[in-house]
C-alpha cells in the first residue's frame, strides 16, 4: 500500500523537479485561460471564435503589434463595448494575457451537454406559492413594465443587471443583478408576473416581477443570447452560439428537457456545425422556430411528444435575427451575407419570398404598422457598403414599397400603433452614433434626428405608444426617454452601459408596431 | 464683399473674448472623447477602478488635470492622457463636470 503511494509520488517529484519551466508553462497557460474566461470571454466568446467582439485567437492576431494590443486592452477601445482594463488587470497579466491570446488556436466548438446544464440549475426562491400575489410596487398595469438589458461596463460585475421601470413614471421599480452582461428580456405571454433574462454567458434568470427578484437560474452554454417563450407560457427555448446547440427548458422548473445539435446542410451544399441565430414562440402556434446561422436554415419545432423538428433549408446565407407577421404566422428572417430578408410562412413551413433588404440587414426585434390598410415592415440593415437605408416592405403583397435613406447604419427599429414615427438607431461609427432618426410612418421620409448622446441604440416605445425609450449606450450610461410625438426628452435613467430595451407590452402585440387586435385575432383562432 | 465684414467681425470677437472663457459644450465634446470611458459621464463604473468626476470642484479638476500634465502628480495612465489637452481643453472639461450633477 505505502509502495504505491509513494511510487507516482517519487515520479512527480522527478518530473517536477526536471521540468519545471513546461510544468510552469501549463500553469502559466491554465491561469491565462481562465483569465481570459473571467474578463473577454462574454464578448470575445469562450471558444476565442469572437461573438459580439471580434475572435482572439493565435490566428486572427498573427503578426498584429503586442504592444498595440496591450494598449487597447489597457486603455479601451473607442466607440465601441471595449472597456479599459488598466487598474483591473495588471500590467503583467496583460502582457501574458496578449501572449496567451497570440498563441491559442480557436477552441473547436467546446461541449455544454444537458448534464452541464442541469448541474448549474440554481434556485434562489424554493418556495414560490409564498411570492406576493400582486405588484409590491404602484404600478397601474404589468404591460406598463419596461425592461433594460444593462450590459455593465465590463460586461460583467455589479453594472450588469436587468433593470426594470415603470413606462408611465419613468422610475425604476427593480434591478436584477445577472452577473455578465444581460442580453435579452422576455415575458411570459400566460402570466404577466413572469420575465426571463439571458446573458451573454447563456444564463437564464427566470425573474419574478411582483417581487422583483430571480426565483431561479440556469446556464444554457457558453455564449449566445438566443432565447423564445411559446404563446402557452409553458417552453423556453435558448440556442447557443458556443457551443452549436440549443435546449428546450420547462419556463416554470428552467429543467432541461432536450438538447439540439444544430447542424446541417448550407445553401452551397456543404454540411455544417452552426451557432443559434434568433429563437422565437408565436402566437400562431405550439412551435418554436430557430435560426441556425451557418447552415442557412431554419428549424420548427413542435411542442409536442419528442418536440419533432421541421427543416427549412436554402433559407440564405448567415441568417440572424427575424420578426413576425400576420398573427404570427410568417416569419421575415435576415440574411447577412445575403441582404436579403426571406419570408416564412410557418403553417406551410416554406419560404415565400426573398426580399432585398439593404446591406446587411440586421432587424433587431422588428417592427411593422399598418398605414392606409397596408401593414409595413421596416428593415434596419448595418448598411456595411454605401447603402445606407430602411427597407419597408408591404407584408401582405411581399414586395419591397420603398428604401428609406438614412444617415447611417442601423441595428434596430421601433414603432408603435399609437405613436406618429418609426425610430431607427444609427450605429455608424462617428458622432452619428449618438442619434436616433424618426422616419414618418405615412410619408416614409426621416423627418427628425435625435441627438441623444452616448452610443444610442435599441428605440423601443413604451406600451401606450406614449414615450420613446432609447439606451444611450458604451459611455452614455442613461436611458433617455422622449415624448413620442412633441420629442422633447422628458426623463433620464442612469445605469451602466444599457442596450437592449424591452416593453412588457410585446406580450400584446405579434410584432411591436401592430395593434393589440391583430394578436386577439391570432389567439381566437387558436385549434 | 459683405461675407468679408462678417468674417472680420467674427474674427473681432473671436479676440475680444476673455481668456478664460469657457464652453461647456466643448468640455462636454473633449469629456466624451477622452475622459468618459473610464470615468464615465455621471459614474464611472461601479467595478472600475476609476474615481467619478461629476460635480467635483472646478478649480480641483483643474488643478489636478495640469498637475498630471506637468507630471508633479504622477500617473503612468493621466499623464499621457492629460498630456494631450490644451489650457482650454483643461477649462472646459473641468467646467463641465463640476456643473454636471451625479
Amino acid at each position: 500500500m505505502k509502495k504505491i503511494i509513494t511510487k507516482p509520488l517519487a515520479i512527480a517529484i522527478f518530473a517536477a523537479l526536471s521540468l519545471p519551466t513546461s510544468l510552469h508553462a501549463a500553469d502559466e497557460a491554465h491561469a491565462m485561460h481562465q483569465l481570459y474566461q473571467n474578463n473577454c470571454a462574454s464578448c470575445h466568446g469562450s471558444d476565442h471564435g469572437g461573438y459580439l467582439a471580434p475572435a482572439l485567437n493565435a490566428d486572427t492576431l498573427k503578426g498584429r503589434s503586442p504592444t498595440a494590443l496591450r494598449t487597447i486592452v489597457m486603455a479601451g477601445s473607442f466607440d465601441t463595448l471595449m472597456p479599459p482594463f488598466y487598474g483591473k488587470l495588471t500590467d503583467d497579466q496583460i502582457r501574458a494575457l496578449v501572449k496567451h491570446l497570440q498563441a491559442t488556436p480557436k477552441l473547436p466548438n467546446p461541449p455544454f451537454t444537458i448534464d452541464d446544464m442541469k448541474a448549474s440549475l440554481k434556485v434562489y426562491v424554493a418556495d414560490e406559492s409564498k411570492l406576493p400575489e400582486k405588484p409590491s410596487y404602484a404600478i397601474d398595469n404589468m404591460d406598463d413594465v419596461i425592461g433594460v438589458a444593462a450590459r455593465g461596463k465590463y460586461g460583467r460585475g455589479e453594472g450588469s443587471r436587468a433593470v426594470f421601470i415603470n413606462g408611465k413614471t419613468h422610475q425604476k421599480i427593480g434591478e436584477i443583478p445577472t452577473g455578465t452582461a444581460a442580453h435579452i428580456i422576455d415575458y411570459n405571454p400566460a402570466n404577466p408576473r413572469w420575465a426571463y433574462v439571458k446573458t451573454d454567458t447563456a444564463e437564464i434568470f427566470k425573474v419574478d416581477l411582483y417581487s422583483m427578484q430571480a426565483v431561479r437560474s440556469i446556464k444554457t452554454g457558453w455564449n449566445g443570447p438566443g432565447m423564445g417563450v411559446s404563446r402557452d407560457g409553458k417552453y423556453i427555448m435558448a440556442g447557443s452560439f458556443v457551443p452549436h446547440n440549443a435546449v428546450i427548458l420547462n419556463a416554470d422548473t428552467l429543467e432541461p428537457l432536450k438538447t439540439f445539435e444544430l447542424e446541417g446542410i448550407d445553401p452551397d451544399g456543404k454540411q455544417v456545425s452552426s451557432d443559434s441565430g434568433m429563437v422565437i414562440g408565436t402566437p400562431f402556434d405550439d412551435i418554436f422556430a430557430i435560426a441556425l446561422e451557418n447552415a442557412g436554415q431554419v428549424w420548427v419545432v413542435d411542442l409536442k411528444d419528442d418536440f419533432p423538428v421541421t427543416r427549412i433549408t436554402d433559407v440564405g446565407h448567415h441568417l440572424h435575427d427575424a420578426f413576425l407577421t400576420h398573427g404570427g404566422q410568417k416569419l421575415m428572417i435576415a440574411s447577412y451575407d445575403d441582404s436579403i430578408v426571406a419570408a416564412i410562412d410557418l403553417k406551410d413551413r416554406k419560404i415565400i419570398k426573398k426580399l432585398e433588404a439593404g446591406c446587411v440587414p440586421h432587424v433587431g426585434g422588428g417592427s411593422a404598422v399598418v398605414v392606409d390598410g397596408r401593414t409595413l415592415g421596416f428593415g434596419t440593415n448595418f448598411g456595411d457598403c454605401d447603402k445606407t437605408v430602411v427597407s419597408v416592405w408591404d407584408l401582405d403583397k411581399m414586395e419591397v414599397v420603398k428604401q428609406v435613406p438614412v444617415s447611417g447604419g442601423t441595428e434596430s427599429p421601433a414603432a408603435h400603433a399609437n405613436a406618429p414615427y418609426v425610430a431607427v438607431d444609427i450605429i455608424s461609427k462617428d458622432r452619428r452614433a449618438r442619434t436616433i432618426q424618426l422616419i414618418d410612418k405615412k410619408t416614409l421620409e426621416v423627418v427628425k434626428t435625435l441627438d441623444v448622446g452616448g452610443h444610442a441604440y435599441f428605440p423601443e416605445y413604451s406600451s401606450d405608444g406614449k414615450f420613446l425609450y432609447v439606451s444611450a449606450g458604451y459611455n452614455g450610461d442613461e436611458v433617455v426617454v422622449y415624448d413620442s410625438t412633441s420629442l422633447q426628452k422628458v426623463a433620464s435613467i442612469g445605469m451602466e452601459s444599457p442596450a437592449g430595451i424591452f416593453a412588457h407590452g410585446r406580450v400584446r402585440y405579434v410584432t411591436r408596431g401592430l395593434s393589440p387586435d391583430e394578436m386577439a385575432q391570432a389567439q381566437g383562432a387558436k385549434p | 464683399m459683405s461675407a468679408r465684414v462678417y468674417l472680420s467681425a467674427a474674427l473681432l470677437a473671436t479676440l475680444a473674448m476673455p481668456a478664460q472663457a469657457v464652453s461647456i459644450y466643448a468640455g462636454q465634446a473633449r469629456a466624451a472623447a477622452v475622459c468618459s470611458q473610464c470615468h464615465g459621464v455621471k459614474n464611472p463604473s461601479a467595478d472600475a477602478p476609476f474615481p467619478p468626476l461629476a460635480g467635483r470642484d472646478e478649480a480641483y479638476l483643474k488643478t489636478a488635470l495640469k498637475q498630471y500634465r506637468d507630471k508633479t502628480r504622477p500617473s503612468d495612465i493621466m499623464n499621457a492622457i492629460a498630456g494631450s489637452l490644451s489650457d482650454d481643453d483643461i477649462a472646459n472639461v473641468a467646467a463641465y463636470y463640476a456643473r454636471l450633477k451625479p
